[in-house]
């Protein structure tokens, strides 16, 4: 990716002045839905392109999460099939991909110099109307941009494949290198059915559930005709459409931000807090509107209640559950996933035996660890006395250990063996944003998980000192995007995915 | 005694006679006849207490027989001292040891007392009352002792739940335990020891933070004959209550200073444990109210009750004179509304008693002791300190009466004269006697009760100021198992009197507060020839020097602790 060409359309972007963008670069953002695929085709935006679409539909939606959710969830569906097509390093598949990527660049240097046609034109044009048409072209850049992105990473060497096994964050990004690989073959031709590949859990469970659902679902559902196997069978157990079933995939559940700023890919956990950041990075985001609560979907249409399902199979929170317990809110998804379906990664500092997979957990524990520890002989210990005592009643021969000293326990290393591949994806993803590190605990514990640096300092500052990588992405996230914040902030993070990964070159080199 | 004499006793013969022998004088007198008595007493002794740490290990040596090791006068032992115990005492003497007692041996470790309780297998009472400084650990190492039955763990500060559960888990046939003053103890501890320790029959939780959720476990002892709860003042009537219905075979209960609970709390108790035996509830009730006088009608097995510091009726003592008519032990200390006509009817059913406490009952006069003295022949202790109105008149009766009494309080009895003494001195068997403050009595009575009650082992003549150097070469001469004698303020004693107190080779107690006539020489008499004594009370004796000092340090080997004040200056010397 040329940074001047990003930088241009920077530029260009604030002038803000679009008639329509390029008929190439049309069929290609059309081509490329895939990394897009939470759409939900809203009215206004039916004619447009597909990326664009998604991403003036995903502003317009208040539940970004989900829309997200529904974009990973692509990479997450292929994930098993794809990454053991990839195991070998093709070298043919590595030339489709390069000649996809010369593809791409050309479509590129075209919507620049469309773009600096463009300017040169007066500012006639309605405010809304530029609006639109601003967007359009930064999803088309967006999506060429993922494009150019996720190949140029399936050009990594092979190393990457055998780490896929273990790794899911690599898997994942098989998953990208797969999606874009028919691309790279063909256009326009191998387009189609990737995607089609892609599942949409929210569509499908509201189409099983609620069959007289509003149009916008209907025309998901023509979208995506042919459905993943095992997600069609979802939702056959589930009582009639009381509610709304939402299932976010993992990468989105531990995903430590959730709003991006698409200026300079801070990430925040609230959208309210995106847009007070935002004010920062020009007046235009100062108006009334820009900060105010983005609507809720429109009134008319009936609003069902939404519940989440927990995207690990068997699990009794997961929709295929026989006795299916939906979860309440995304929190409650997040926790539930975290606390059940991940490693305890985070260790309690003071006893250093206590392990948690919320942080908040830990903070809870380590408000009461170690005031007061009662011991039995048995080596059982509790937080109240009187629940030792209750303990001691019970058993036979059971008796409280007097301490001879401060007891110490060792501290329990992290299992390194045992990569979480949750926490992994969140390390990546956190380290990903060098130019915002995320919250100190959370890296600390990422790095304790991935066990293979022993130094957490060393190997913060080394993924600090791939500059070259997030200057590249700063230089790409300077376009303003502003109404697409949500998607294009997954986008950042799913691309930003290679960047930390040691060895292969760092994706700004690719592009 | 000749040769020939002790061929004929043979050595079971011996064991026989010694056994009559109790007071440790006697004993003694009976090792230093010859070899052979003494090596006889020295198998069947089972008993040592030992004074002085130095000698333990030769003691040890030589009494290999011993059940009951009393080490409280040794609070020097530490974990060192029972090493060496251990590994060069003769090899067997833990064997049969049943019985430790360690009280006050501050210097103790846990690891020192758990080496002493493992070595010893048949132990089966320990005592380390007042080892303030002993705790969890502590009571950790005693709960080794998994064949104990008694532990007394009186003012072990330190002592928490924590230790009370060791203790609760391992020594599960316990059958007595004290508490008391353990203030670190809390429900939690109790509850758990309820329902480890079955067989508890003998419990003391006094002054313990425990509240009525204590006695809801209490209650669930089967076995338990004794509960003890003094000044536990979180208690309240809801636990008395828990009790009514638990503790089935309960004889004695003492819920003195609980200031929670009331007469409903007590009424339910008492109606659930018709055979109770011994109630105390000093300082608890404000007054026995009717209800609960009429419950008290139904424990016909009561033989004592003490409810000092209430107030009572002529009705109460009426009631228990007509139907307790075991009564043994009265405790009426401060109780307020005793009258004569009272007294009068509680003794009219009560000819057993033993043991009356009329302490500052003021209102009782000559009357009512001299029909207490009629009436109940077997008298062993009566006390009437500040029952200023009693005279000679009825000492007559009980000196002519009750000649099984024992011990007497007169103190601060204003009407107590020589003639009073005179009259008292027919009590032959008197022990104890209190005769603080009668500033009324000179030597010619104290030289009749001398010359009269031969057994007197404790004696109070505190400011008793006409007392004087010719009183005590009466004492000296009388009293030869004096034990205790407080002469302090009786200004008259000098050093001649000093003299004759040194003939007391029993005396172990000394209080001579104030005695401004006595000196150095007085002091070195005594310290010469009082062997055992071990309390000395020298306060303002202002005439006493270092020579005096000096005579005690070299002299008295035994003395543990000294009392004394010079000027501005206290010395107090535990040795």
């Amino acid at each position: 990716m040329d940074p001047k060409g990003s930088l241009c359309s920077n530029n260009w972007a604030r002038s803000a002045c679009l008639t329509s963008p390029g008929n190439g670069l049309q069929t290609n953002m059309s081509s490329d839905p895939s990394p897009f695929c939470g759409v939900r085709v809203e009215a206004p935006f039916k004619d447009f392109n597909q990326p664009s679409t998604n991403q003036s539909l995903l502003m317009a939606e208040p539940n970004k999460d989900i829309k997200i959710s529904d974009i990973e969830n692509c990479p997450l569906t292929d994930s098993s099939s794809q990454t053991g097509k990839l195991q070998d390093w093709d070298p043919n598949v590595m030339l489709n991909n390069l000649s996809f990527l010369e593809e791409k660049i050309h479509q590129l240097q075209g919507l620049v110099h469309l773009i600096d046609n463009k300017k040169c034109q007066p500012f006639a044009q309605p405010d809304a109307l530029v609006t639109q048409e601003q967007q359009l072209i930064t999803a088309d850049l967006t999506s060429i941009i993922v494009q150019l992105i996720s190949t140029a990473g399936s050009l990594l060497p092979s190393v990457r494949h055998t780490l896929a096994n273990t790794s899911p964050l690599v898997s994942q990004l098989s998953q990208l290198r797969g999606l874009n690989l028919p691309f790279g073959s063909g256009p326009s031709g191998g387009i189609q059915p990737q995607n089609n590949n892609v599942n949409k859990v929210f569509d499908q469970s509201t189409q099983n559930d609620v069959p007289n659902n509003c149009e916008l679902e209907q025309n998901n559902m023509e979208e995506h005709e042919t459905k993943d196997e095992e997600d069609v069978e979802e939702g056959e157990n589930l009582p009639p459409g009381s509610y709304e079933i939402l299932q976010l995939e993992k990468e989105e559940i531990l995903a430590p931000h959730t709003h991006f700023c698409t200026i300079c890919g801070k990430g925040f956990k609230r959208d309210a807090n995106l847009r007070m950041h935002m004010r920062g990075h020009g007046d235009e985001y100062k108006t009334p509107a820009a900060l105010a609560k983005p609507h809720k979907e429109t009134g008319s249409e009936p609003k069902l209640i939404k519940r989440y399902s927990c995207p690990y199979a068997g699990c009794k929170r997961n929709k295929d559950h026989k006795k299916f317990q939906p979860l309440k809110t995304i929190l409650c998804v997040k926790n539930h996933y975290k606390r059940t379906h991940c490693d305890k990664s985070y260790t309690c500092s003071r006893c250093h035996t206590k392990k948690f997979s919320v942080m908040a957990d830990l903070k809870t524990h380590e408000k009461h660890c170690g005031k007061d520890k009662w011991l039995c002989s048995c080596g059982t210990t509790f937080s109240r006395k009187d629940k030792l005592f209750g303990h001691i009643a019970l058993f036979q021969g059971h008796t409280p250990a007097i301490p001879l000293e401060e007891t110490k326990v060792p501290a329990v290393p992290t299992d390194l063996d045992s990569k979480d591949n949750t926490c992994d994806k969140v390390g990546n993803m956190n380290f990903c944003f060098g130019s915002n590190p995320p919250n100190e605990n959370e890296v600390q514990n990422i790095m304790d998980v991935k066990g293979n640096i022993d130094d957490p300092i060393n190997y913060f500052s080394s993924l600090n000192f791939e500059g070259c990588n997030f200057g590249g992405f700063n230089e790409f996230s300077q376009s303003p995007f502003e109404d697409s914040d949500a998607s294009f902030s997954f986008l950042m993070s799913g691309s930003f995915n290679y960047a930390p990964k040691p060895g292969g070159e760092s994706t700004s080199d690719n592009l | 005694m000749s040769e020939s004499l002790l061929c004929v006793l043979t050595e079971d013969l011996l064991v026989r006679v010694l056994h009559h022998l109790h007071s440790d004088a006697d004993r003694k007198s009976w090792r230093l006849v010859c070899k052979h008595l003494n090596r006889v007493e020295s198998l069947t002794r089972t008993t040592i207490r030992i004074l002085r740490i130095e000698f333990l290990l030769a003691l040890l040596h030589k009494f290999r027989n011993i059940q009951e090791l009393d080490l409280s006068l040794c609070p020097r032992i530490d974990d060192g001292a029972v090493k060496v115990m251990l590994s060069q005492g003769s090899p067997g003497w833990t064997r049969g040891l049943k019985r430790l007692v360690l009280s006050r041996a501050t210097g103790l470790g846990h690891s020192g007392l758990e080496q002493l309780v493992r070595a010893c297998p048949l132990l089966e009472a320990v005592d380390v009352s007042h080892c303030w400084g002993f705790g969890d650990r502590e009571a950790a190492a005693i709960s080794c002792g998994t064949r104990l039955r008694e532990v007394n763990m009186d003012k072990c500060l330190g002592v928490t739940d924590i230790g009370l559960a060791r203790i609760a888990v391992g020594c599960s046939r316990l059958e007595r335990l004290s508490l008391k003053w353990c203030f670190e103890i809390s429900d939690l501890g109790v509850d758990l020891l309820c329902k480890k320790c079955f067989y508890l029959k003998v419990l003391d939780v006094s002054y313990l933070k425990v509240t009525s959720k204590s006695l809801r476990s209490i209650a669930s002892l089967l076995n338990l004959e004794v509960l003890v709860m003094v000044g536990c003042s979180l208690v309240d009537d809801v636990g008395l209550r828990y009790l009514e219905n638990g503790c089935p075979l309960l004889k004695t209960i003492d819920v003195s200073r609980c200031n929670c609970i009331s007469s409903s709390g007590l009424i339910s108790l008492v109606s659930g444990h018709v055979d109770l035996v011994q109630i105390a509830a000093g300082y608890c009730l404000s007054e026995l109210s009717g209800p609960l006088v009429h419950c008290l009608k139904n424990l016909e097995q009561l033989s004592v009750i003490r409810i000092d510091g209430v107030q009572v009726s002529d009705f109460f003592l009426q009631t228990i004179g007509k139907n307790c008519k075991f009564i043994v032990e009265l405790g009426l200390s401060k109780c307020i509304g005793v009258t004569n006509m009272g007294i009068l009817h509680l003794v009219s059913g009560c000819g057993s008693l033993k043991i009356l406490d009329l302490t500052c009952c003021r209102s009782i006069t000559d009357a009512a002791i001299s029909t207490i003295a009629d009436t109940c022949p077997d008298l062993v202790c009566l006390r009437l300190e500040s029952c200023d109105m009693v005279t000679e008149n009825c000492i007559y009766h009980l000196g002519s009466s009750c000649l099984l009494l024992e011990e007497l309080d007169l103190t601060d009895c204003s009407g107590i004269n020589d003639i009073a003494l005179k009259y008292l001195s027919g009590c032959s068997e008197l022990v104890r006697l209190k005769l603080g403050l009668c500033t009324n009595i000179s030597n010619i009575g104290l030289s009749q009760i001398a010359y009269n009650c031969r057994k007197m082992a404790e004696l109070d003549l505190y400011r008793c100021v006409y007392i004087g150097d010719d009183g005590l070469a009466a004492l000296a001469s009388g009293c030869k198992k004096l034990m205790k004698l407080n002469v302090s303020y009786c200004n008259r004693i000098t050093d001649k009197g000093m003299e004759y107190l040194s003939h007391l080779g029993e005396l172990s107690e000394l209080e001579m507060r104030g005695l401004s006539n006595v000196t150095s020489i007085g002091i070195k008499a005594v310290a010469l020839s009082c062997k055992r004594l071990a309390d000395l009370d020298l306060k303002h004796c202002e005439k006493i020097d270092d020579s005096g000092f000096w005579a005690l340090a070299f002299y008295s080997q035994n003395l543990r602790q000294k009392t004394c004040y010079a000027g501005n200056t206290w010395f107090l010397q535990p040795v």
